[in-house]
């Protein structure tokens, strides 16, 4: 197979997996006969058909987070990307891991797969319903998802902790060795990013989820690799292919590397600043783009780097600081840096408010924000990343449990997987992990929350639980 | 070592690609093992080297690396990036990425490879340590416990985060958004910085200022960002003229200008010229307006390497807006022990003008190229001045007829009654009838240009002239005299070239037929 039938293939590949998704949204909607469903369904079946002439057989699997046709990687296109996404959650969801489709199919087929499909959903065992259902039909198979694991590769959270901590690590070094005039390892920060961003496309939940610790020593150096984190994550929802990812990640490690000019007594004081000390406080931005100039010769990423570290505190509207003389547009990395920034500090308890805030009071806050101090559309795309109850939300149940939000759900925002800590008389568990879609036999949710509450106010150490 | 178009260079890619696709016959991988001095395949060692400088083990091993896996299905095109990556001179400093780096960019579909992160970590240990502590500051079961109870009181309830869906409307915003920020970052790098020369406060503030524009105007000529630093250049004018602004801004605004004219980046300037890239000249003239006169000497330097005559051409008229500002130094072009810099260095100041270069241009006038002597004689010429005609009148006698046309040409342009005193005394020469037809007749043509009458009475009066001994010679200062007539455009010359018209001497008709018809046609 020559490069051109490889992009020809690509582009079909691309089509047939976002043409999949759509009829399945459409078929959770309407009824199979409706002409909607048909119509799309007959688009579908005319392009696994187009396909299947030249591949005889076509073999859809997932990955990760990976789509791959006939072993060939599926890129992901942004115009597809809601649906792609989808699609993987779908498929996760169902345990489902590939869709075989060995001859030209008829849209009875496709039918016959979409009713398997959706009567799988409040299955207990949603694979094994879809493969039963489809054994009357010929041409198409499935098979169940496999868990990833490299031969000797750590298991994931282990891996995911690895690449945490020596991010950190390696921001803390890195500050030291500017504060002693020392040469820094660009490489090396862009090793440690890119394995961040591999982390974040295979294990978005697990890396997500560190940053939702709050409760580190060196704030600094966690505050750095959480916007890191966080921006990367925003960034993948956004569509940005990999380079640009490791681009994002790296400026947003640095975004406040100006800090470091910041008197100690002054960063660590525990009262409010004064107007003098904020003064210096909001220097940082210009420190930061002094540091980064200095840093090496001016490249792309210095100055990209350099860009983030001067904005993520101008706001959206530009009421922040610093002011400017000329106005200025805030660049696209910029406004996701200081979205990720703005969370992760008022999250946290070791910013200029002192006051730290529950993740969800946080996002409420933010939300009043939107169109002014933060960029909108980048908030929607946010708010869908982190879910209406992010990762360390501290929950009561309706089953009087008390839990952690372990895991968001893109599909169900209101309903993430929780680590139940207290059962319904109160006593305190650890491990459980219950997901809150579940339904029981009269297909009524088994668990809903009913309120949140600050983990901060009753110094939850949520490292206990998710570390 | 080869271009990629190289027949070594190709052949080499061809035979690796077919013993690994002979290998992919029988096998679905090719997983290497890597060790600090060793590779192994299948446990058995397929290299080995002790060597701290030539060592393809530790050149993997020292960024991580610790097996790579070829998969069957590797394609030509992945195999060739592959030995392209670890063909690099990861040595120069300019090389911001390593091996695993490189390697994730290009995303392979069939390499896979399994890397050390412990080369990552800065500190030995850290993870075990940040987590041991955190873990240790682990709440009390009261707290806990009430926050259980706290969750029966009616104190907080579900924030009312709404998660709005996204729309295909968001997807287009953000397309159009992703388009906008694709654009080149380096217009966006002067806006901040010049933001921070108002707003510093300390000397130092400024001297790191100044190099940070030095940095930025590097990075954005070395990519032929030329219009972007012209438009900085104009804002750093108008900050460095602006007396509201103070002493330090306006300082270090007119250094800005100054650096902008550094060997440095003109050099990178001049790299980029040779390369071949379409760069209007009006943009390179914008840039050039704004330099001040330190940019002359690098330019020259610039000159004397560049390879291509239209880059050459740029420069030439880039020394010619510069080297107003600064003649002397302009001047010193004219040492350059290239003959073709010396010429173009001429060139440039006769373009400019300025008298005060004859002193320097008359030292070239011996130059031991004939080109750069026509080169000098033509811009005296143009210059005039004095020492000039003495110069111009030893070129009358040069040996090489193109230097001494060439100065005849200069006497021609200077028109002075000096000038033409000079030439009209070379008639006088003995040996001035024996120069050859063409170099007479040059004579003339120029001295047709003073069109007066001391001019037209000595064209007639040779005209008129028989002689019995060397007739043929002077049938030829003759024939020259009617065709200087002609030239001069004065019809009072007609009744006396009418009279030879007719002459026996074929020459001394045909010129005196061509005059009449120049004088009659107007």
């Amino acid at each position: 197979m020559d490069n051109r039938e490889d992009v020809e293939i690509g582009r079909v590949a691309k089509e047939l997996i976002n043409q999949l998704s759509v009829v399945l949204r459409t078929a959770q909607i309407h009824d199979p006969n409706n002409i909607a469903v048909v119509s799309v369904i007959d688009k579908m079946t005319a392009l696994v058909n187009h396909l299947i002439v030249s591949e005889r057989v076509i073999a859809l699997e997932l990955r990760g987070e990976y789509f791959y046709i006939n072993e060939l990687r599926v890129r992901y296109a942004l115009e597809h990307l809601l649906n792609f996404d989808f699609l993987v959650r779908e498929f996760k969801k169902r345990e489902l891991g590939s869709i075989v489709f060995k001859d030209k199919i008829s849209p009875e087929d496709i039918k016959v797969f979409i009713k398997a499909f959706i009567s799988s959903t409040f299955s207990s065992k949603p694979f094994d319903v879809i493969d039963e259902k489809l054994s009357v039909v010929k041409t198409i198979t499935v098979d169940r998802l496999k868990k990833i694991v490299d031969e000797g590769a750590l298991e994931p959270r282990k891996m995911v902790k690895k690449a945490y901590f020596n991010a950190v690590s390696y921001t803390r070094g890195v500050i030291n060795k500017i504060q002693s005039g020392e040469k820094v390892n660009i490489k090396k920060a862009k090793r440690v990013v890119e394995t961040m961003v591999d982390q974040i496309l295979e294990q978005e939940q697990l890396l997500l989820g560190m940053t939702a610790i709050k409760d580190y020593d060196e704030y600094t150096y966690h505050h750095s690799v959480n916007v890191s984190v966080l921006s990367i994550a925003l960034g993948q929802h956004l569509g940005l292919n990999r380079k640009m990812l490791t681009e994002l990640g790296m400026v947003a490690l640095f975004h406040d590397i100006g800090k470091m000019e910041i008197p100690y007594d002054i960063l660590n004081k525990p009262t409010n600043f004064t107007d003098e000390e904020w003064k210096i406080i909001r220097k940082h931005p210009v420190w930061g783009v002094r540091a980064l100039l200095k840093l090496k010769k001016l490249d792309t990423l210095t100055i990209k780097s350099a860009i983030v570290a001067f904005e993520h505190h101008m706001h959206f509207d530009l009421s922040g600081y610093p002011r400017t003389v000329k106005g200025l547009e805030l660049d696209f990395f910029s406004k996701i840096v200081c979205l990720a920034d703005q969370y992760d500090a008022m999250t946290s308890s070791r910013v200029y408010s002192r006051i730290p805030m529950s993740p969800d009071k946080a996002l409420s806050i933010m939300m009043e924000r939107a169109g002014k101090e933060l960029d909108p559309l980048l908030f929607k795309f946010f708010t869908n990343m982190v879910g209406v109850f992010p990762i360390g939300t501290l929950v009561m149940l309706n089953t009087k449990e008390l839990g952690l939000v372990y895991e968001s759900n893109q599909l169900f925002a209101a309903r993430p997987r929780v680590m139940l800590i207290m059962d319904t008389h109160g006593n305190r568990i650890k491990g459980h992990v219950a997901d809150l879609t579940e339904k029981d036999a009269r297909d009524q949710y088994i668990r809903t929350i009913v309120r949140t509450m600050d983990p901060n106010k009753y110094k939850i150490n949520l490292a206990e639980y998710l570390l | 070592m080869y271009p990629t178009n190289n027949p070594i260079y190709i052949n080499t890619l061809d035979d690796n690609f077919a013993k690994l696709r002979d290998f992919f016959y029988d096998h679905d991988k090719l997983t290497l093992k890597i060790r600090q001095n060793d590779i192994l395949y299948d446990a058995e060692q397929v290299y080995f080297s002790t060597d701290k400088e030539d060592n393809l083990a530790l050149f993997f091993f020292k960024d991580g690396l610790r097996e790579i896996t070829f998969s069957k299905g590797l394609t030509y095109e992945e195999m060739e990036d592959f030995l392209r990556i670890i063909s690099l001179d990861f040595n120069r400093e300019v090389l911001d990425d390593d091996l695993v780096t490189l390697f994730w960019e290009k995303d392979f579909q069939n390499i896979d490879y399994v890397v050390d992160d412990v080369v990552l970590s800065d500190e030995e240990n850290y993870e075990e340590r940040a987590v041991e502590e955190i873990k240790e500051k682990g709440p009390s079961e009261d707290n806990l416990q009430k926050a259980y109870e706290d969750a029966f009181r009616d104190e907080e309830e579900i924030k009312d985060v709404s998660i709005v869906p996204l729309a295909d409307r968001d997807l287009q915003s953000l397309v159009v958004e992703l388009e906008r920020d694709s654009l080149d970052k380096i217009g966006k790098l002067f806006d901040i910085l010049f933001e921070m020369l108002f707003m510093s406060e300390k000397n130092s503030d400024y001297d790191d200022l100044a190099d940070f524009f030095m940095g930025a105007v590097e990075y954005a000529v070395g990519r032929g960002e030329i219009t972007m630093v012209t438009d900085l250049l104009a804002r750093a004018k108008a900050a460095a003229d602006n007396k509201n602004y103070s002493d330090e801004i306006r300082n270090c605004a007119t250094r800005i200008i100054y650096l902008s004219g550094s060997e440095t980046v003109i050099n990178l300037l001049g790299e980029i010229l040779d390369t071949g890239q379409e760069l209007e000249e009006k943009i390179i003239e914008d840039f050039i307006r704004y330099l001040d006169r330190n940019a002359i000497a690098p330019f020259m330097k610039v000159l004397g390497e560049l390879r291509s005559i239209h880059a050459r051409k740029i420069v030439i008229d880039a020394l010619v807006v510069l080297g107003t500002k600064d003649i002397m130094t302009l001047a010193k072009g004219l040492s350059d022990s290239r003959w073709y810099v010396v010429r173009n260095i001429i060139y440039i100041l006769r373009k400019i003008g300025d008298k005060r270069a004859v002193d320097h241009l008359l030292k070239t006038v011996k130059h031991g190229d004939v080109r750069v002597k026509k080169e000098v004689i033509r811009a005296l010429g143009e210059l005039g001045g004095s020492g000039v005609l003495q110069a111009l009148r030893e070129c009358l006698e040069d040996p090489d007829i193109q230097v001494r046309s060439a100065a005849l040409k200069a006497f021609g342009n200077i028109g002075s009654e000096a000038a033409k005193k000079i030439l009209l005394g070379r008639f006088l020469d003995k040996n001035f009838k024996d120069k050859h037809f063409d170099e007479k007749k040059e004579y003339f043509e120029v001295l047709a240009r003073w069109k007066d009458k001391e001019i037209f009475d000595y064209f007639v009066a040779t005209l008129k002239t028989r002689t019995f001994l060397g007739r043929a010679k002077n049938v030829e200062n003759r024939s020259c005299a009617a065709y200087g007539l002609g030239l001069t455009g004065n019809k009072e010359a007609l009744p006396f070239l009418n009279k030879y018209k007719n002459d026996s001497n074929k020459l001394l008709r045909e010129y005196c037929f061509s005059a009449i018809k120049r004088l009659e046609s107007g």
